[in-house]
């Protein structure tokens, strides 16, 4: 209070009486003071109290003033983010394996992660592989050990599988009758105590690590032939792993975490998922001088075949000349496991939900992924057409960078294709050589944008009309008289067995003996002899060249063709029309080529190889190359096979449409 | 004893007071005033004229990018402006030294960048080289559009923004995407719910507001502030391109919703008739082009674009509007020598004119001129037989970038209201006879032509 001395106001004494006289009153009066003092200190709270609010509220203005600001910005589908599920922190897995005559099923920690009832399907010994970290499945197989080989593919699946993963067995109604020592020693190898006496509808059911413990076996033995072992279940827990040990350690690069990713998602990929020395997902093949379909976009067509787009892709990728960049994989479905395949090998991939069944399905997909395609590359003028069953050859690119100004500049042509159908091991010669054909291969295949655009897309076929895509676009109202520039020896090799419209049996007679250029950069011979009118030239010359084989010999016979290399032979066949196929189709079936349906032809004339020697067959009178044949020649003729095996041939000719 | 603690705590209690005020103070200083000028980032970050540190953040950015071999240019409207002002000196000396910094060194907040995406590998490295670098960054990813239009196909979302920052600045990388129509697309920048909002004050972006359409540019390699980069060879035109560069989706989802009701004709007729309508639109827009006539889709055409994203097969002819300030004497000539003869001029240049060209096989090509008035737009008609004029009224539009049969064209941004205006709250069903004089929604009659102007006004060829 001493600050109030040294600046006494104008009227100090009154002052200060007046001050002082409210001290001291207030002094006696403590009551007062005390009141005085808290309404002070309430006053100052409250103070504090309002500064605080102001504060706070300052704050949520700032905030909701920089909200606004992103607002425009928000995506406006709230995604509702579904929470990630918790790190799944259990130790054990509990396994249920159910094996019996008509029914398998497994569980793993309740959720079913394979379950078949269906009749007449699913027989033999069903494989699940699980990661022994995370519980996941890896991998599904069914090998039906009841027929031949199967067994072998069992083997060199489970040899592929790495070293501590889960393994679950089961057994659907018989799998034993074509097991071999071989396989049952691999099982023992695993641990099963019961493998090597598995014997005729034995029900089996086994849980193991391969490598290491085994977590579970039953096994009912049939008691006569005409029985089945009663059903078994066996219930057992598997213990996991850390991530750390399941994993292997590749040094950190990008394409090791790819690997990384897709290894610790799937199995049965061998060597790509191996700790010491995994197989390169990179292949940068030597480029192409001059390449000129480097910007050409690849579209490769796949389903669910993930072990045959793996197969696919990395002799795509291998083949010189190639760029991922332009590569787009079109999967048929939602299916997880072809698009790790394409993750693995960093491409981009595009899935299509399916539309429609069967045949339509794939002809729906098809135009999707034509259309996305030339979306998807706007300034392309072509687009390479794969499908995932196909071996891609080396110089594929270099094949098609050579002959891809044909198509460009002439209109008479529908495609350039890389499959010739009739080129087999033993009737395809000259990797330079090519050919003018009326029939659409396919399988590897060069499409236009003007003509896909134009053309094809408008009136493609409609979802409910099954039929098959490259059945309609041979169909003349499409292809209108134009043809296909095809390879001597194909530069696809068609490997699929597994397919909408194939099987094992089918594949071996029309696809196995398929010749496949190996061969780097072959320069192809005379390519602008493949332009319309320059081809009917080249005809014309080598008919005049040619050697007239004898026609009194049976054109089956390996006689009919002299033992001689490198000559050009002729034969006529009778072709009463241009649709009178009557002879060839015959010829066809006993050269063993293709003969479900006509392909290879132009105008009447097929060309091919025989014991190395150029062999031409004219259609007369059909052909307009009839005209060579010298007067003395009779055209052979041979016989239709009886009624009943024509009638049998005709499903098979559908059957083939698809894949070929 | 306890007159002492009665003090000091009134002493602390006026001490906190006294805090209080101050913070008040300086939140107010931080906070609110800022809010009336300029903005909130300019408090934290660079204040004075002169200003390095954007500089350097792009020489590191430019540095970072031309070691992984991509090729950007620079697309900052900013930039380029003031880089238009010195073009002809630029282009000059592209090498010389700069004496200061003219460009590089205004503070601001971004500097943006173009990538074309075909350019280059999607390269992660880049990313890990940039976070060496000590750069930031935020990758804005989306639906891939050019897959939109298609049913039921999905595939990988694409990047279309990137943002680099570093220090007080950040690098905006708008990624652009080729077009089936020959043109390039950059998408909007839209955050998803995760993402951090205050990375960058995102509401001063250039670009992303709205999705856009340009053409391919023309790129010139420069130098200026002693930093060398691409910019488009003619800024001015970019920078006017850039004004209305706004696109608009095809509105996929509902022509996919209205084909379900109504399903498509496949017919062959419609296939040819569609197949010749695109010609005969590729063919126009040609002509229009070189003429550098603004025009859109009108009437018909307009509406198979919003409702089904493709041409109508029961339309029989394809519409296009020019605003009457557009419109230029080449533009029948044009036509001519295009190969599409004149086939009726109804009205004049100040009135209601209406031009119709023959294409192939019996598809028309209409073309109406638009009159901007102070609150409406309209067009006109005329019947040929009795003189009478029509006028369709429209609300006032802007135009719009879209990509229709494979081509880049206008339409009105405000579509909906257009299509309204034109074919009334029933536009979403399909109507197979129509007639231009009764059945439009916005159709009026406007009189007669006097009779001695008919010779002009309607011409018949």
């Amino acid at each position: 209070m001493e600050e109030w001395k040294p600046n006494p106001p104008v009227k100090p004494h009154k002052k200060r009486s007046w001050y002082l006289a409210w001290k001291y009153k207030l002094m006696n009066q403590r009551a007062l003071r005390k009141l005085c003092q808290t309404g002070a200190v309430l006053f100052l709270l409250v103070t504090v109290i309002v500064n605080i609010k102001l504060i706070l509220d300052t704050r949520r203005a700032a905030y909701e003033e920089e909200e606004e600001s992103a607002q425009d910005y928000d995506d406006e589908m709230l995604n509702v983010e579904v929470p990630r599920h918790p790190v799944n922190n259990k130790k054990v897995l509990d396994v249920e394996v159910y094996s019996s005559r008509s029914k398998v099923y497994v569980a793993v920690d309740g959720t079913t992660v394979l379950e078949d009832e269906a009749r007449e399907q699913g027989r033999g010994i069903h494989v699940i592989v699980l990661n022994q970290a995370t519980g996941h499945v890896m991998a599904k197989r069914v090998f039906d050990t009841y027929s031949p080989h199967e067994d072998e593919a069992m083997v060199l699946f489970l040899n592929m599988v790495a070293r501590g993963r889960i393994l679950i067995f089961t057994i659907k109604d018989e799998g034993s009758f074509h097991l071999k020592e071989t396989a049952k020693n691999v099982l023992k190898s695993l641990g099963s105590q019961v493998a090597p006496f598995l014997s005729w509808r034995d029900m089996w059911t086994f849980v193991g690590k391969k490598g290491g413990e085994v977590y579970g076996e039953k096994h009912a033995k049939s008691p006569a032939l005409s029985t089945w072992g009663d059903p078994v279940l066996l219930k057992t827990e598997v213990h996991l792993t850390s991530v750390e040990d399941a994993e292997c350690h590749w040094p950190d690069t990008e394409l090791n975490r790819r690997r990384k990713r897709f290894c610790s998602k799937v199995e049965g990929y061998g060597s790509v998922c191996s700790c010491k020395d995994p197989t390169p997902i990179e292949f940068n093949p030597d480029p192409l001088k001059d390449n000129k379909v480097f910007d050409v976009p690849v579209a490769v067509i796949a389903g669910n075949r993930p072990n045959y787009l793996y197969r696919m892709l990395r002799s795509l990728l291998s083949a010189q000349g190639v760029n991922p960049q332009m590569i787009t994989v079109f999967i048929d479905g939602y299916y997880e496991e072809p698009m790790d395949v394409v993750e693995l090998f960093g491409l981009s991939g595009i899935q299509h939900t399916p539309i429609s069944i069967k045949n339509a399905r794939v002809s729906q997909h098809y135009k999707a992924s034509l259309t996305a395609t030339f979306n998807l590359f706007p300034d392309a003028k072509f687009a390479v057409v794969l499908e995932e069953d196909l071996d891609i050859s080396v110089d594929f690119f270099s094949f098609l960078s050579q002959s891809i100004h044909l198509l460009e500049e002439d209109e008479s042509l529908y495609c350039i294709s890389a499959w010739n159908d009739q080129g087999y091991e033993h009737t395809a010669e000259d990797p330079s050589l090519l050919y003018r054909v009326e029939t659409m291969p396919g399988l590897g295949w060069v499409l236009r944008k003007s003509l896909y655009k134009d053309e094809l897309e408008p009136k493609w076929p409609t979802p409910e009309k099954l039929w098959d895509w490259d059945m309609w676009m041979r169909m003349p109202e499409q292809r209108k008289g134009r043809e296909c520039i095809i390879p001597d020896i194909s530069r696809s090799y068609h490997f699929g067995i597994v397919g909408l419209n194939m099987n094992g049996y089918f594949h071996e007679a029309y696809f196995k003996k398929h010749k496949f250029n190996t061969v780097p950069n072959v320069q192809l011979k005379n390519v602008e002899s493949l332009r319309k009118d320059n081809y009917e030239t080249e005809i014309h010359r080598l008919l005049g060249e040619a050697e007239v084989l004898d026609h009194n010999k049976n054109p089956c016979e390996d006689s009919f063709v002299p033992d001689t290399e490198g000559r050009v032979y002729v034969m006529f066949i009778r072709m009463e029309q241009e649709a009178d196929f009557t002879t060839w189709t015959q010829l066809a079936k006993c050269l063993h080529i293709w003969d479900l349906d006509v392909r290879g032809n132009h105008k009447g004339l097929w060309r091919l190889f025989r014991k190395k020697n150029h062999f031409l067959v004219v259609g007369v009178p059909a052909s307009p190359y009839s005209s060579k044949k010298p007067l003395s020649v009779t055209p052979i003729y041979m016989e239709p096979p009886a009624k009943e095996e024509g009638a049998a041939a005709v499903p098979a000719v559908a059957a083939a449409a698809e894949q070929t | 004893m306890q007159k002492i603690n009665r003090n000091v705590v009134l002493a602390l209690l006026s001490l906190t007071s006294l805090v209080f005020l101050l913070f008040q103070l300086c939140y107010y200083k931080f906070y609110l005033s800022p809010k009336n000028g300029a903005a909130f980032s300019k408090a934290r970050g660079s204040q004075s004229g002169q200003d390095s540190t954007r500089w350097h953040v792009v020489r590191k950015f430019l540095g970072l990018i031309s070691s992984h071999n991509i090729p950007v240019y620079l697309i900052d409207p900013l930039i380029l402006g003031l880089v238009d002002k010195d073009i002809e000196q630029i282009r000059s000396s592209p090498d010389g030294p700069s004496p200061e910094c003219k460009y590089f060194c205004a503070p601001r907040d971004f500097t943006t960048f173009a990538l074309l995406d075909k350019t280059w590998k999607h390269d992660v490295g880049l990313f890990r080289s940039a976070e060496k670098m000590g750069f930031q960054w935020l990758k804005i990813i989306n639906k891939d559009p050019r897959l939109d239009g298609m049913d039921d196909l999905s595939g990988m979302e694409i990047p279309l923004h990137y943002i680099f920052k570093l220090a007080s600045h950040a690098i905006h990388l708008v990624v652009f995407y080729e077009r089936s129509g020959n043109f390039l697309w950059h998408g909007p920048l839209r955050l998803k719910q995760h993402m951090d909002r205050k990375f960058v004050p995102f509401r001063k972006l250039h670009f992303g507001r709205h999705p856009g359409a340009y053409e391919k540019p023309e790129l010139l390699l420069v130098s200026i502030d002693d930093l060398k980069v691409q910019i488009p060879k003619n800024p001015s035109s970019f920078l006017e391109e850039m004004s209305h560069s706004r696109f608009l989706e095809c509105r996929y989802r509902e022509a996919r919703a209205f084909f379900q009701l109504y399903p498509d004709d496949a017919s062959l007729d419609a296939v040819e008739f569609r197949k010749k309508a695109k010609s005969l639109l590729h063919l126009a827009a040609l002509t229009l082009n070189n003429l550098g006539v603004k025009f859109w889709l009108s009437s018909g055409t307009c509406l198979g674009w919003f409702r089904q994203c493709n041409v109508i097969p029961h339309s029989k002819d394809v519409d296009l509007g020019i605003f009457i300030r557009d419109y230029k004497a080449d533009i029948i000539p044009a036509f001519q020598k295009a190969g599409l003869p004149l086939k009726h001029k109804f009205g004049k240049v100040e009135d209601s004119l209406e031009l119709s060209f023959q294409g192939e096989d019996d598809v028309k090509l209409d073309i109406f001129f638009f009159y901007e008035e102070d609150d409406h737009i309209w067009n006109g008609g005329t019947q040929a037989k009795s003189g009478k004029k029509f006028k369709y009224l429209f609300p006032k539009f802007t135009l719009c970038w879209t990509e229709f049969v494979e081509l880049k064209v206008h339409v009105p941004c405000e579509t909906l209201q257009y299509v309204e205006a034109n074919y009334g709250p029933e536009w979403k069903v399909p109507v197979k006879t129509w007639d231009w004089k009764s059945s439009p929604f916005n159709v009026q009659d406007n009189g007669i032509w006097p009779i001695d102007e008919w010779d002009n006004v309607i011409q018949i060829f």
